[in-house]
């Protein structure tokens, strides 16, 4: 969504334009989500934080200092909720490792079930699953950032330097780096099976 | 310059897969998208903002550690010289709100979870207490001073 329009929708809700939130619901939803799934919470963690960001906004949105920037905003307030949740989870992440880690991607994807899983034949498993599953053996990071990236509908990047507080400037770079590794990732699953 | 030449069409088509991929294994479920559109019908209009300056959580300078099932949490609001200072205690189904409103005074107040609204009042001394309160994100509101000189104040939404 250009700016300038995001921007017209936040001045527009602002005035109790209820078809004017909607919309921004709708442009913004996926960013929200996917930074919360992004962040490892579980789906009722995610969902607290999903339900909290928006209700803020709601809140917020006649006093945003750039209406324009809401996208960031957004994802802003995604990222500092995540972790407020993460911290109050009782599933502490105490290592960073992708082999020890529940992938956070799914509730129904492990570690040991996707090893599990890669084991049968991949003839009848739909292509969405093999993505899925060739994210979730990426690093941490990589799942991070790629998650974040490929929500619907597509974020900006300086909406995804502030999910994940990086500098605008190293993601293309990383992206670049991870969309390679998944990638590889995806050519290894399809000869492992064949 | 090493490296296989990098074609970016090829990455803009795995980014656009891995997306559909993601939406349909993954996207905004239902339920949680409408109840972020019915979110705008519960902002508080005509009332202070309070926001949340204090979350023992967050601020209190200790490493994150495991939290034991009844520890305590501490949050504190502030609106323009009216604060809220809420303890939260009990486990994740039986979770209850102790509340202290500063400077003293009493008030009406709402303790709101989505579309539930729970009255109760802060005795002279700005003392409250809610009785166990649901999952998810919660509010409160509050109607203090007199009928001369009302003041309406609602803090920030917080999942606890």
């Amino acid at each position: 969504m250009h700016p300038e329009e995001a921007g017209r929708l936040v001045s527009a809700a602002a005035a109790g334009d209820a078809a004017a939130w909607k919309e921004l619901v709708e442009s913004f939803s996926g960013l929200v989500w996917s930074v919360t799934r992004g962040y490892r919470l579980n789906a009722a963690d995610a969902a607290d934080v999903f339900q909290t960001v928006w209700l803020r906004l709601a809140e917020h949105v006649g006093r945003i200092r750039s209406p324009d920037q809401v996208g960031t905003w957004l994802a802003t307030t995604a990222r500092h909720e995540s972790l407020r949740v993460a911290r109050a989870s009782t599933r502490i992440i105490l290592t960073d490792s992708p082999d020890l880690l529940d992938s956070g991607l799914s509730d129904e994807h492990s570690p040991e079930q996707a090893l599990l899983d890669s084991e049968q034949t991949a003839l009848n498993i739909d292509r969405a699953t093999q993505m899925w599953r060739a994210l979730g053996q990426l690093s941490a990071r990589c799942q991070q950032l790629l998650r974040v990236l490929t929500a619907t509908p597509p974020p900006s990047y300086a909406e995804v330097a502030a999910a994940l507080d990086m500098p605008v400037g190293s993601i293309g770079p990383t992206r670049a780096r991870c969309l390679d590794r998944l990638r590889r990732q995806l050519v290894g699953q399809v000869s492992r099976t064949s | 310059m090493g490296g296989p030449v990098r074609h970016e069409p090829d990455d803009t088509d795995l980014e656009e897969e891995l997306r559909r991929a993601v939406a349909r294994l993954d996207g905004v479920p239902p339920p949680l998208f409408q109840a972020a559109v019915d979110s705008y019908t519960w902002r508080a209009v005509d009332a202070e903002l309070a926001e949340l300056v204090f979350d023992s959580l967050v601020d209190s300078g200790r490493a994150a550690a495991v939290r034991g099932p009844q520890q305590t949490r501490l949050l504190s609001f502030e609106a323009n010289g009216l604060g809220i200072d809420v303890e939260v205690s009990g486990t994740e189904s039986t979770r209850t709100l102790i509340g202290q409103i500063v400077p003293p005074q009493p008030a009406s107040v709402e303790v709101r979870q989505g579309d539930e609204v729970t009255a109760l009042d802060a005795d002279e001394l700005g003392r409250f207490r809610s009785g166990p309160l649901g999952s998810g994100p919660f509010r409160l509101g509050f109607s203090v001073g007199t009928d001369l000189a009302r003041r309406r104040v609602a803090t920030e939404w917080i999942a606890i």
